[in-house]
């Protein structure tokens, strides 16, 4: 109670007090500023230690009167509540300095407790600074290393080369002294430059695109121009039709064509046009036609669309076909093959003239999914042809063209892919088909300019212009022999199937006046019948007798010598001659194994065939050859040397002027007839 | 049954006309070369072919080496007759003779070395020579043929010499008869007339178509073929195949063979013919028919033997006639292969 009391009232009461204590006697001096008592400034004049030592002196005192109190009090007395009352007089003194040590222990706590403050009040403050410093420093250091790192977009920008730029930039652009010594303004320099080199350039391009508008536009008036002459064009070809018919110059009939060749198949395509450019350039005697319908060619390529129409009705009408009655295997391979086999709608016709006014008449097709072509064939004459029986292959259509090239019988398809095809839908061969196909020819493909190489199928084998034209003139000339060999062959058959051997005047030179030997025969024979003859093994053997020849039987009569000759005809007659093989039926049976005459008679028929060919073309080749046989039988007879033994004339008496009748080892007849002297030698 | 037709190869105008020449070559005339290893063969188209008979005897022999070496045009008319010579071979037909060197013959381009034409007295056909016969003690060549007289040619000088005339046919052929020398002809008149070379004179005649044994008349009379050893002759053609007996001028057998023979030859003790129809007939000397080869031509013209000294491995037997095949036996029992043009 007594120190708070005495503590409200520190800052005003000026205490003078009998205090024991040194340190308050030495405040008078600080009194003397103000009046007012201030015990913090005290307590800065005070030393700790000091007050430390009172304390514990205080604390003494305290205890030594404590305890004479304590006796004073146990022994009692009437002086001794003097005594007590001045010892606690005393310790009443102890106990205010105590409170003083007290309040001056207090103090100075709480002003090292400010100072503490202060000080750590001010080392916060500096740390602060040192971090925004530091934070400064670091933001500095980022700005400094991306200004270091800034790439300008004026590095981006390709730049003239030094050396052309101070050629070619104007000096108050350049101004070499200056940037010669500095790389910035050189820099500079340059930019300035090339600006100003764009700004030339974005100006040139502006006018180019002026140009340009203007040009176009130009180009839109002429094309009106144009498109309006084509409808007036139009109406003078009408006007001039009837010129044309005229003058004979059907151009328009081309242009209908050429409309219409658009929508050919490309190897019809080239086939057309390689035929119609060798027409007018060569042979005015070929003519080229399309026929077929157009609509179904153009139907072919219809969109899908409409095609979808029609799929769906006739599924319908599938549907219902089904349940009737299902389709069988057979008739649903049937269908898949006539679909395989499908030609396309159009086809081209060539008419190809000859010299006696005969025509030969071929159709072109082409087959879609097999990408081949092929022809069917045609032969009519001016007069009605009769036809003798032998006669019956010679022009028939199936046969009058085969092997136009050696080998090229056109029952197998050229394109190697086909049979890849065919195996799916079960077809054997295409012989089967080809007389309602036409024949595939090697020849037909090439004019088409299909190429099938041998080796290896190719996917898409494409119609060739160069194939057709390199192979065109020849076919053509091929085509025309073979029909006027043919025709000519067909008239000779009719007179030898009566028993004459018709020679031409031109050719009658080769043979000498008097023929006794005749023909009495001849007539067509089968290919296995020929195979099956004893005395035709060698020609077999060699090769020479194949199922795409013609098979003959001539017989030779003279008294009672038969001669037997079996004829083998290659296609290609008569560049390629026929081959005889005979059997004389004399005083036995003579073939060429036992009787080298026979072999003599035969080599003169078949080596010697050049001598007989006669006047180009060479159709007499056959009837002369026939011809000599019988010459060759009669000089076989004449000479036969007159067996002593046996009685009687001889049958044959010789009539035949030779030089010698034997000649050789092999005694050979003398079968060589000299024209004109008329006599007969030996080769 | 259709026959497989082996070729599939289409046949232009160009290969039938080879099949057909093929088909209808006659080889006529065949010779050795003094080597032994190489075989000519003379055709009816004036060719020669050269085949190599080592090549086609050896082990590794191929197709190939069963064709000629080389083939070259060496007459205009058939090649009927050749000869060999230790250096030339003599090659004749159509009237002319012809000499080529063997070291040369394998050259392509090969021209003959000489060729001569007997005098002829006809002028209207030029006669062919049939059969060629070297006498090499006189070093002469003796041609015979149409013109029906033996010409003595000297090889030295190339002239003709003499000629030998007594044939009333054409002459066929020759064969030398060693010891005296003689030259035995054998003709279309039917006949083998002996000639002395030194003499120059028709010594001995034998008409053999007048024997009743041998003559078969509907054959005719003509000899085709003669050989003879010594005392003995051996002669065919439309008569039998018959041996004689020289000095006495008697047939003393008879072979039975029907088919008229082309050649004929001595061989060991043997007696080889062959002639029309396809076999190499050998004969006993007693006229038993030993063995028949069949070769693989129908009708056959000419033999030859290859007893060189030089090449005893092509020690064969060949064979040529009416086709383009000249037939190797390797040992006489069987056709070994064919040689072909």
């Amino acid at each position: 109670m007594s120190s708070e009391s005495s503590k409200k009232r520190k800052p005003k009461v000026i205490r003078s007090d009998g205090a024991p204590s040194e340190g308050k006697r030495n405040r008078s001096d600080t009194e003397q500023e103000g009046k007012y008592y201030s015990e913090e400034a005290e307590v800065d004049l005070r030393d700790p230690g000091r007050d430390y030592e009172l304390y514990k002196y205080t604390c003494q005192e305290l205890q030594r009167l404590m305890a004479e109190i304590q006796d004073l009090k146990s022994r009692g007395g009437k002086d001794v509540a003097v005594e007590i009352e001045d010892r606690r007089i005393q310790s009443c003194v102890h106990f205010m300095t105590l409170k003083k040590l007290n309040r001056l222990a207090h103090i100075r706590l709480k002003k090292g407790r400010d100072q503490t403050h202060e000080a750590k009040q001010k080392v916060d403050a500096y740390h602060l600074q040192l971090q925004n410093l530091l934070y400064e420093v670091m933001h500095l250091q980022k700005e400094i290393t991306k200004c270091l790192e800034f790439k300008s977009k004026h590095e981006e920008i390709d730049l003239v080369s030094l050396e052309e730029f101070y050629k070619e930039a104007p000096p108050d652009i350049s101004k070499a002294e200056v940037t010669m010594g500095d790389p910035h303004q050189q820099t500079l320099a340059r930019l300035d430059w090339e600006l100003e080199q764009r700004k030339r350039l974005a100006e040139k391009y502006r006018e180019c695109l002026s140009n340009k508008e203007k040009i176009l536009k130009e180009i839109e008036v002429k094309k009106e121009y144009l498109s309006s002459l084509q409808p007036r064009l139009n109406s003078i070809m009408q006007a001039s039709l009837p010129v044309q018919e005229y003058l004979f110059m059907p151009f328009d009939q081309a242009h209908k064509q050429y409309e219409t060749a658009r929508h050919l198949p490309p190897p019809l395509y080239v086939l057309f046009v390689q035929a119609t450019a060798y027409g007018q350039a060569c042979d005015k005697m070929l003519s080229v036609a399309i026929e077929g319908s157009v609509d179904e060619a153009k139907a072919l390529f219809k969109p899908p669309e409409d095609s979808q129409d029609d799929e769906s009705d006739s599924d319908a009408e599938e549907e219902q076909t089904t349940k009737r009655r299902r389709p069988t295997l057979g008739v649903q391979l049937d269908d898949k093959r006539k679909e395989m086999l499908k030609r396309h709608p159009l086809s081209v016709m060539l008419d190809l003239k000859c010299k006696d006014d005969s025509v030969l008449h071929l159709t072109f097709y082409y087959l879609m999914n097999l990408n081949i072509m092929t022809v069917k064939a045609k032969v009519t004459t001016t007069t009605e042809l009769i036809t003798p029986i032998s006669a019956g292959d010679l022009l028939s259509p199936d046969s009058v063209l085969s092997c136009l090239y050696p080998g090229d019988h056109g029952k197998k398809t050229p394109n190697p892919a086909n049979q890849y095809q065919f195996d799916k839908v079960g077809i054997l061969t295409l012989r089967d088909y080809v007389l309602d196909l036409g024949h595939p020819y090697l020849w037909v493909q090439k004019l088409g300019g299909l190429h099938f190489p041998k080796e290896q199928p190719q996917h898409t084998v494409i119609a060739d212009h160069s194939l057709s034209a390199s192979h065109m003139e020849t076919t053509m000339k091929l085509l025309k022999t073979r029909v006027q060999s043919r025709l000519a062959l067909h008239k000779q058959f009719a007179s030898l199937e009566h028993g004459i051997v018709p020679v031409t005047s031109d050719c009658q030179y080769l043979f000498p006046a008097k023929v006794v030997s005749r023909l009495v025969k001849w007539v067509t024979i089968a290919h296995e019948d020929y195979m099956e003859l004893h005395f035709t093994k060698d020609i077999v053997e060699a090769g020479l007798a194949e199922d795409t020849n013609l098979y003959y039987m001539a017989l030779v009569e003279r008294g009672t010598a038969k001669l037997q000759a079996a004829v083998v005809l290659n296609p290609g007659y008569s560049s390629i001659p026929p081959v005889f093989q005979l059997c004389l039926n004399w005083k036995g049976e003579k073939t060429s194994s036992n009787d080298d005459n026979i072999r003599a008679m035969e080599s003169e028929v078949n080596v010697c065939y050049k001598e007989l060919c006669g006047p180009r073309p060479s159709h007499q080749l056959l009837t002369n050859q026939l011809q000599r046989l019988c010459v060759l039988l009669d000089v076989y007879l004449e000479t036969e040397s007159h067996d002593d033994s046996v009685e009687g004339p001889k049958e044959f008496p010789q009539e035949k002027m030779c030089l010698r009748l034997f000649r050789g080892p092999s005694r050979m007849k003398p079968f060589k007839y000299n024209h004109p002297q008329g006599f007969f030698s030996h080769r | 049954m259709e026959r497989a037709v082996p070729h599939a190869v289409p046949l232009g105008q160009v290969e039938v006309f080879q099949a057909l020449q093929r088909l209808h070559m006659t080889i006529f005339s065949q010779s050795v070369s003094p080597c032994g290893k190489f075989l000519a063969a003379g055709n009816n188209y004036g060719q020669i072919a050269i085949f190599s008979l080592s090549a086609a005897l050896s082990s590794e022999a191929k197709e190939e080496s069963k064709k000629p070496v080389v083939t070259f045009q060496a007459h205009d008319g058939p090649v009927y007759c050749m000869a060999s010579t230790d250096r030339h071979l003599l090659s004749a037909g159509d009237g002319e003779v012809k000499a080529w060197l063997w070291a040369e013959i394998l050259k392509k381009g090969c021209k003959e070395l000489w060729r001569r034409q007997p005098p002829y007295r006809t002028s209207l056909e030029v006669p062919e020579i049939n059969a060629l016969l070297l006498v090499p003690k006189e070093n002469a060549l003796i041609l015979a043929g149409g013109d029906c007289q033996l010409h003595t040619m000297d090889l030295e000088t190339g002239t003709f010499t003499r000629a030998l005339r007594g044939h009333t046919d054409y002459v066929h052929c020759l064969a030398l008869r060693e010891r005296s020398p003689e030259v035995l002809s054998g003709g279309e008149d039917g006949a083998v007339r002996l000639w002395d070379l030194r003499s120059a004179k028709e010594v001995q005649t034998i008409e053999v178509y007048k024997h009743e044994e041998c003559s078969r008349p509907h054959n005719g009379r003509w000899i085709g073929c003669l050989a003879t050893d010594s005392d003995w002759m051996v002669c065919g053609g439309g008569p039998a195949l018959t041996l004689w007996h020289l000095r006495s001028s008697t047939p003393t057998t008879v072979f039975p063979m029907r088919a008229p023979q082309k050649h004929v030859t001595f061989y060991q003790d043997l007696i080889l013919s062959a002639g029309q129809g396809r076999c190499v007939n050998q004969w006993q000397l007693s006229g038993e028919l030993k063995a028949q080869v069949p070769g693989s031509s129908p009708g056959l013209l000419s033999l030859s033997l290859n007893q060189q000294p030089a090449a005893p491995e092509c020690k064969v037997l060949t064979a040529a006639g009416n086709s383009c095949r000249v037939d190797v036996f390797t040992n006489l029992g069987y056709r070994a292969f064919s040689l072909s043009f």
